[in-house]
């Protein structure tokens, strides 16, 4: 038997009134995961349903489990390119992500040249600022240069994010100096001690990185429909936006798209659920 | 040799600064040099992306004469309003019951944490099925069941706002909650024992030690929220694209409207942006002067 580690103790759990009490907090309990879970499954389940059940029936679950439903609006609505394009933004991105943030962090935590303590600042209080604040002037200088249309700017954007440095930053600054000292010593230059000697030893903040990265490219929808708009290269994201502000539109077709859009997360999340939940319990951070 | 060494510093300070490089630009060019192109923007009458003739403050004044604006800031408001009501309460209750289970707690928090996956969008667009005015909309259902008739809730000028707040609040309570146990994890179970031979009941126990312990903990996630809610502008455009009769119209969506929703007005929309970068400059000192002995600018 586990023992508690709450506020209510072992030592408590004999009256009536703490049996009863604890009945509650599990019955609570039961109706958070009832609501967390429920939503999830019934976009699933009406992804079987055609327009004439889904706009009629008033039952959870479907007539038949006709999985051509599903299929049929994946094929009709071609969405592996969008899964390809997505794959492309991602791939860039984390690359982009790993190594400008890796490196601006390798500077503050560990180089430290004369002057550095300004940059650290100016990256902590762009933590303070919001993102969508600067969309309409970076909208701007993305047409200006031409470079809507491609991914690049949206790689990029993944190499300046505050949020990725600081976690780097704090990362870096817990490694033993005297193994980087001994790289130093044995005629590593600076940018080689970073990646023969920093960057192997930081592997569990990559992972972390990575798919706070990969979550966050995925998921991401304003600046890519800026940026990418109606063209070929689509993501995931940007077509089910336009899609739904489409004036005539199937809602079964609809949930059939959300459910593809959610899969990679949910995937990814339970492949690496232990890594995302401890990290965020230990470095106490928004997912 | 003095002088060798020197210079072989000096190299090392110049290269340290080339390492850097990249990602200072990238952030000049992504964050900090379009803050200060918006600042300079509103000052503009803009055609298309070219800033035409220098107005001073006329962007900001004809901003605040229109009708749409006011609405919006009140609304923006409204939303922190129900935010502080719903959202900060909801994810610390949470976090004190899942605290209190034995049994399938790995299971609760995994399953309280889900929705917090899901893309913003998709959770949204979910949750538009949930309200929808039809018969067969998840809501009216359940009111069919109970013998109600079908309502049209996002059409309903004073329950939209709510509405979205609830549905920002499914999607992010979980993970706050999480940040919460972590919390409650830190505190020395040894304070429960002694406390508890002292006489405290479990309420005791939790006013005099849960809560103070995670007092800190609450007054800063309390301003990320306030300055989280204050930019909401995906839900509502998505949802309803600010309407019913811009009831649910925020701030960060009429600046969005006033560039990207057909009239290209620059000038406006960068106006629109300053004043709610001044109005969470205001918050964000709020947070600083609070947290005073706690903020570390390194």
């Amino acid at each position: 038997m586990k023992t508690r580690t709450g506020i209510i103790r072992d030592f408590d759990s004999k009256t009536l009134g703490v049996k009863i009490g604890l009945m509650a907090v599990y019955a609570v309990c039961g109706l958070v995961v009832v609501v967390s879970l429920f939503p999830v499954f019934w976009v699933l389940m009406a992804g079987f349903k055609d327009l004439r059940e889904y706009v009629s029936s008033t039952a959870i679950l479907p007539e038949t489990f006709n999985f051509s439903r599903y299929t049929g609006t994946w094929t009709q609505l071609n969405v592996v390119r969008n899964y390809i394009n997505s794959f492309y933004a991602i791939a860039g991105s984390v690359v982009c992500s790993l190594f400008f943030n890796g490196l601006l962090a390798y500077g503050l935590a560990i180089l430290k040249p004369r002057g550095y303590k300004t940059v650290g600042r100016l990256v902590m209080a762009s933590l303070l600022i919001p993102a969508t604040m600067s969309l309409v002037p970076l909208f701007i200088n993305i047409q200006r240069l031409n470079m809507g249309g491609f991914f690049t700017p949206l790689w990029l954007a993944a190499g300046a994010s505050a949020f990725t440095v600081i976690l780097f930053r704090q990362f870096f600054e817990s490694l033993p100096l005297s193994i980087i000292e001994a790289g130093r010593i044995d005629g590593c230059s600076q940018l080689q001690t970073f990646f023969k000697i920093v960057m192997p030893l930081s592997k569990p903040i990559c992972v972390v990185v990575t798919i706070f990265t990969i979550n966050g490219v995925w998921s991401d929808f304003l600046l890519p429909y800026l940026v990418l708009g109606h063209g070929r290269w689509q993501t995931v994201m940007v077509r089910l936006f336009i899609f739904s502000t489409q004036q005539t539109i199937n809602y079964d077709d609809l949930m059939r798209a959300v459910v593809f859009s959610m899969i990679p997360p949910i995937v990814l999340f339970f492949v690496f659920q232990k890594k995302l939940t401890e990290n965020i319990v230990t470095v106490g951070i928004k997912g | 040799m003095n002088r060798l060494r020197g210079s072989v510093k000096w190299k090392q300070q110049a290269v340290s600064w080339l390492i850097m490089l990249p990602g200072i630009s990238l952030f000049a060019f992504f964050l900090w040099g379009p803050l200060l192109q918006g600042a300079r923007m509103s000052l503009y009458r803009t055609r298309n992306i070219e800033l035409v003739e220098f107005v001073g403050f006329d962007n900001y004044i004809s901003v605040f004469r229109r009708h749409e604006f006011l609405q919006a800031l009140g609304n923006t408001f409204t939303y922190t309003f129900w935010s502080l009501l719903i959202g900060f309460l909801i994810p610390i209750f949470l976090a004190l019951l899942i605290g209190e289970t034995v049994r399938g707690k790995g299971f609760i928090r995994t399953a309280a944490y889900v929705p917090n996956v899901l893309p913003g969008l998709a959770a949204v667009l979910l949750w538009s099925a949930f309200f929808s005015a039809e018969r067969a909309g998840v809501v009216n259902i359940l009111l069919g069941r109970l013998g109600m008739e079908p309502m049209a809730f996002l059409s309903e000028e004073h329950l939209v706002i709510p509405i979205i707040v609830v549905i920002a609040t499914w999607k992010g309570a979980g993970a706050t909650a999480l940040i919460y146990m972590a919390g409650l994890a830190g505190i020395n179970p040894q304070l429960y024992e002694s406390a508890t031979i002292d006489g405290a009941g479990i309420w005791k126990r939790i006013r005099h030690i849960t809560l103070p312990a995670i007092f800190n903990l609450g007054s800063t996630l309390l301003i990320l929220q306030i300055i989280s809610i204050f930019q909401i502008m995906y839900e509502p455009l998505v949802l309803t694209k600010g309407g019913p009769d811009n009831a649910s119209l925020s701030l960060m969506l009429l600046m969005w409207r006033y560039a990207f929703g057909g009239t290209m007005d620059y000038g406006r929309a960068s106006a629109v942006a300053m004043i709610i970068a001044i109005i969470l400059l205001g918050f964000t000192a709020l947070y600083s002067v609070v947290n005073r002995r706690k903020i570390d600018w390194e």
